[in-house]
């Protein structure tokens, strides 16, 4: 117990540093969010394309990134750049990769939320008139988002979780800063369950404000 | 001596009695059908009688033996009574002819050779030879009872239950299964009938049962009930389901 | 050092990322279908220590839980093999996503089979067996794959409690030949192969045990 107490003092003291990794992880995870969406959305577009080429890439993007580990794409390019004269901040590589990475999840989340769509609605809505773009803007988009609302913020969640990997690659974040203190102190147990609790408590935060987004977001269509 | 016989059977969901004091009996080689309002409680009566419903109060009496009783052996009880349910129930992951053999192979312990043949005289005798490799999702309905009936008669059941056998299926494909169902009459095979269907009451049966308010409110010939019963209530009832035909 | 031994050194590392994969799948198969089965008792206290492991291993990140496992452990006296430790880790997250794929398969069973079957005189252990579980593990099979897929893609974590798999032979191979680049580049493309055959072996498992017009309803 007094073991615990004495940890705890030292977690205060180097408590403004565990913030600002706190703010570091948040920001990276709120920056992929929304890129991810952004992205995601982007990549869905090109899975409709009447082109087939354009289909097949798109297919292809997206399979890959599923198919290859993240940190392979953050190493790749954090230590792998450079020897092309490139070297980039890693917030620019975890930016960058995770963006890459999440577009790929979430165009494949919309593409099956797309195609449990009824068709005929689609079908009645181009017989009106309306462009392919306009129809993917007003019709396609919003249905699909919401009925992919549940596997987005699931993502939300994975993408706060993940960006813990960022660490790997030199960015302070939260974890990294665990991983300071953990060393510092010699209190590996105790450090890595405080950095597991915190990681729960925002998991949970999330969670609560996906529940009430689901709601306020499904109730209008039943 | 009766096969079975059903005493003062109660069953209350929630306090509220759906059966009220049942009594029926059942001789063997007999065929009785059942008849009555929907949500009257004729399921829960045969659910009632193979445990598949815990009954409230009242006895059942399967040869001889009081089978309501805690200690009796309920897995033993159903596997003397064949099921035949109104969506069929085919386990959608195997063929008909390993639907049929589950049973056989799990509960009779029969070997490979012995549950496959036996599997297949009962397909033969539901005229269903042809199609035993296929799965129920490949089946139409009317075919689909006839492999779920074929599936209770390999059991080798002292009585067959069919619960709305014919409500599934459209009137041609229940006049396939009617057929069929009339062939068991014929063999003498014991049967409790819970239908809707006047056609297949007619076919089949030696005596109705009118269940209505939780009990049996009259039993007679099936002509007698279905045609000019004096119970003006009972007239309503059959004189729309005669309509409906 | 020529191409061949790179292409050694990555193989050996394959094996690696496929042992490590393989383990931690199996992990997550066994405690998955284990939590699945248990919620089915419907024991107040059990559910509530299951649903507790399900929140707990779904929030925290692979990386925390391993580093947990693997450098906070010891502290406490236990010393803890990498391999296990990605067990402990990667395997028991999986367990707890896998719980909840095979609760929702379980749930997709149609009960009036399970009551034909029931009518019929079957032991709850024998419809379990005979009726449930296969049709379950059919209606798993897109879940588990997803699954199988997080598993090997967060398994070059292994390379941080110092198991010789193919992230970690990258590094050392990018700090040998100074290639990062093409390195990295490879061993993405050799996670892809894996993943793809991952999928094959998958698909023609489901193949070979394909019910025709067995859908989820
Ligand atoms: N498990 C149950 N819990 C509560 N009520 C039930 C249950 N099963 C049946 N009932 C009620 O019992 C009544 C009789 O049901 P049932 O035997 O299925 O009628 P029938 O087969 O004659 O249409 C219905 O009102 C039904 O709602
Ligand atoms: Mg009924």
């Amino acid at each position: 117990m007094t073991s615990w107490i004495a940890f705890l003092q030292e977690v205060l003291l180097y408590g403004p540093q565990i913030l600002q990794g706190l703010g570091n992880t948040l920001l990276l995870a709120v920056i992929i969010t929304f890129n991810g969406l952004v992205g995601g959305i982007l990549v869905f577009y090109l899975t409709l394309s009447p082109r087939s080429v354009v289909r097949r890439l798109t297919d292809g993007y997206i399979s890959f990134f599923i198919g290859t580990p993240l940190i392979v794409l953050l190493f790749l390019m954090y230590y792998g750049l450079p020897q092309w004269g490139l070297p980039l901040s890693p917030l620019t590589v975890a930016v960058l990769g995770f963006t890459l990475n999440v577009a790929a999840y979430n165009a494949r989340y919309l593409r099956t939320a797309y195609n449990g769509l009824d068709q005929q609605e689609l079908e009645a809505a181009r017989a009106q008139g309306f462009s392919g773009l306009e129809v993917f803007r007003y019709i396609t988009l919003p249905q699909t988002l919401r009925l992919s609302v549940p596997a987005l913020t699931n993502q939300a969640i994975l993408n706060l979780k993940d960006s813990s990997v960022a660490f790997l690659i030199q960015y302070t974040e939260f974890f990294a800063e665990v991983q300071e203190l953990a060393t510092r102190t010699f209190q590996y147990f105790k450090a890595y369950l405080l950095a597991g609790l915190v990681y729960l408590l925002l998991v949970s935060i999330i969670v609560l404000a996906a529940r009430r987004l689901e709601k306020a977001i499904l109730r209008p269509m039943h | 001596m009766a096969l079975l016989e059903v005493r003062k059977l109660v069953k209350a969901f929630d306090g509220k009695a759906v059966l009220d004091g049942v009594d029926l009996d059942l001789e063997e080689g007999q065929v009785k059908v059942i008849m009555g309002p929907s949500g009257c409680g004729k399921s829960t009566l045969l659910r009632c009688i193979n445990r598949l419903t815990e009954p409230t109060s009242g006895q059942v009496i399967f040869r001889g033996e009081d089978v309501t009783r805690p200690d009796t052996d309920v897995r033993a009880l159903r596997q003397r009574i064949g099921f035949v349910f109104q969506n069929f129930a085919l386990y959608r992951h195997l063929s008909a002819l390993d639907n049929i053999k589950l049973g056989l192979r799990k509960l009779r312990a029969m070997s490979e050779q012995e549950a496959t043949s036996r599997a297949e005289h009962e397909l033969r005798r539901m005229m269903m030879q042809d199609h035993g490799a296929k799965y129920p999702a490949q089946l139409s309905g009317g075919q689909k009872q006839r492999v779920a009936i074929a599936r209770a008669l390999a059991m080798d059941p002292a009585v067959l239950f069919f619960d709305e056998p014919t409500s599934a299926l459209d009137p041609h494909m229940s006049r396939e299964v009617v057929a069929l169902i009339n062939q068991l009459y014929l063999d003498n095979v014991t049967m409790l009938c819970v239908t809707h269907d006047v056609f297949l009451a007619r076919h089949i049966s030696d005596r109705v049962l009118f269940l209505d308010h939780g009990c049996v409110r009259a039993e007679g010939d099936a002509d007698h009930l279905l045609e000019d019963h004096e119970d003006p209530h009972i007239r309503a009832f059959f004189g729309r389901e005669t309509q409906g035909q | 050092m020529n191409f061949w031994q790179i292409l050694a050194q990555l193989a050996t590392g394959a094996g690696y990322t496929i042992l490590v994969t393989v383990a931690c799948i199996a992990t997550g198969l066994v405690t998955g279908l284990l939590v699945a089965l248990l919620t089915r008792l419907r024991l107040r206290a059990l559910d509530r220590l299951l649903a507790t492991y399900t929140y707990v291993f779904r929030g925290v990140p692979v990386l925390v839980l391993l580093f947990l496992v693997y450098f906070g452990l010891p502290g406490l006296g236990l010393n803890v093999p990498p391999l296990v430790a990605m067990m402990l880790s990667l395997g028991l997250i999986a367990g707890a996503y896998l719980a909840e794929v095979f609760r929702g398969a379980f749930a997709s069973v149609d009960p009036d089979e399970i009551m034909a079957a029931e009518a019929m005189g079957m032991s709850r252990r024998q419809i379990l067996l005979a009726i449930e579980l296969p049709q379950m593990l059919r209606f798993a099979v897109p879940g588990m794959l997803n699954e199988f897929t997080t598993v090997l893609k967060y398994s070059p974590f292994a390379y941080t409690v110092g198991l010789p798999e193919i992230m970690k032979q990258a590094m050392a191979l990018a700090a040998t030949t100074l290639r990062g680049l093409e390195i990295y580049l490879a061993i993405g493309v050799l996670y892809f192969g894996i993943y793809k055959l991952m999928l094959f072996l998958v698909r023609a498992i489901e193949r070979r045990y394909a019910v025709p017009g067995f859908i989820r309803l």
